[in-house]
């Protein structure tokens, strides 16, 4: 049991990477498609759709400094803690990651037929930002919690 | 990659429509539509190719009776896998038949046989058996329908051809307003530039028709001056003898 209960705390750890990854991949890949469907139709503005198309990579790196405030001997007493805060913490990354690429898509896309919108356009992936950010901010506020 | 996303790229590498009726040309041309259109999969490419061989105007065969073509346009839909499709390519044949039930009500045709296939769709017996009705009985399903009439009894073809193209455009903006990057917004994409063409190539017909009587009212008044300097040539060249 003890062993079970110790490996959860490894999956917590190294969990809030690995899913902020997963999200990061997925959404760079559906704004990477629209970027590159947008520069097919435009002749300028290629370097914008390409910067917006890079925003789900955040995750990634949330994941990773997650992970590092986690980073301590995982011990049956530690271990439910890293399991909860890495493991939940990385389902939230990864969802923001593939839904701020859908948002970062279409923003591309609107800001193809309007240039003039290009800011506005990019709230709605700005919004899905600020809660991975809420996320992340309190993952390692409570990570200082965690018993040894 | 999720099928709601299946076609990012190519949604996003077509340029967006304006207005129908604003429209002076389609956004781009058909060739270019058709090269992006390659990059659909294969299924989705037959399923594209059997909704146009069902509702273009240029793959219909004007021949054979009307029987036949309900029956090839069921066999042709039957064959369609996509759903959205299917329910896209049976709207479209059952507007179609609502106005040819107005135009031939209107030719002064009595009611069909109900017997014979006349038309296509779940209305059909409807239209007959309320063949006496204005509208059939079907003006809270189809609102635009006693406009149309009007339209047509007051023999205002291009009114009416402007009311159902706006129709289909509302149509298809509405059922496309839930897909963005998926087969189903590639359908409504292609159905709104196939509008578009039509409706600018018939501005076109338009521009050209007047083209035409601009250039015969012209030649028929440089005729006239033609022939006035001819006659006045002739009485010089008769004083000029008599002298």
């Amino acid at each position: 049991m003890n062993e079970l209960v110790v490996a959860l705390g490894w999956a917590g750890m190294y969990g809030a990477l690995a899913l902020g990854a997963i999200g990061s991949i997925i959404g760079c890949a559906i704004a990477g498609q629209a970027a590159i469907g947008a520069m097919v139709d435009t002749e300028t503005g290629l370097g914008r759709y390409l910067g917006v198309s890079v925003m789900p990579s955040t995750g990634v790196i949330y994941g990773i400094v997650i992970m590092f405030t986690l980073q301590r001997e995982v011990t049956v007493t530690s271990a439910p803690g890293l399991f909860g805060i890495g493991l939940l913490a990385g389902i939230a990354l990864l969802y923001g990651g593939v839904l701020q690429g859908r948002t970062c898509a279409s923003a591309i896309q609107a800001m193809k037929v309007k240039p003039e919108i290009f800011g506005l356009s990019l709230a709605p992936a700005a919004i899905v930002e600020g809660f991975t950010v809420f996320v992340f901010v309190f993952a390692l506020v409570l990570a200082g919690n965690i018993p040894a | 990659m999720q099928s709601a996303d299946r076609y990012l790229t190519l949604l996003t590498s077509l340029p967006a429509h304006g207005s129908l009726f604003g429209a002076t040309q389609t956004p781009l041309s058909r060739l270019r539509l058709e090269m992006r259109l390659r990059w659909l999969e294969a299924e989705d490419a037959e399923d594209l190719a059997r909704l146009s061989a069902v509702v273009d105007w240029y793959d219909q065969r004007f021949g054979i009776d009307d029987e036949t073509v309900v029956r090839q346009a069921e066999q042709r839909i039957a064959e369609i896998h996509n759903d959205f499709v299917r329910e896209l390519a049976r709207w479209r044949l059952e507007m179609r038949t609502l106005v040819a039930a107005l135009r031939l009500r209107r030719d002064g045709a009595p009611a069909p046989s109900s017997r014979r296939r006349w038309g296509f769709g779940r209305w059909v017996p409807q239209i007959t058996r309320h063949w006496g009705e204005p509208q059939f009985r079907l003006e809270r399903v189809f609102p635009w329908l006693p406009q149309a009439r009007r339209l047509l009894d007051s023999g205002d073809a291009l009114g009416l051809e402007r009311l159902l193209f706006g129709t289909v455009w509302t149509h298809l903006e509405r059922i496309g307003a839930e897909h963005y990057f998926d087969f189903e917004a590639v359908v409504v994409y292609v159905g709104c530039w196939d509008l578009v063409a039509r409706w600018t190539r018939y501005e076109a017909d338009a521009a050209l028709a007047r083209f035409d009587d601009l250039l015969d009212v012209t030649l028929a008044g440089a005729g006239d001056i033609l022939v006035d300097a001819g006659f006045a040539a002739l009485d010089d060249a008769t004083e000029e003898v008599a002298a």
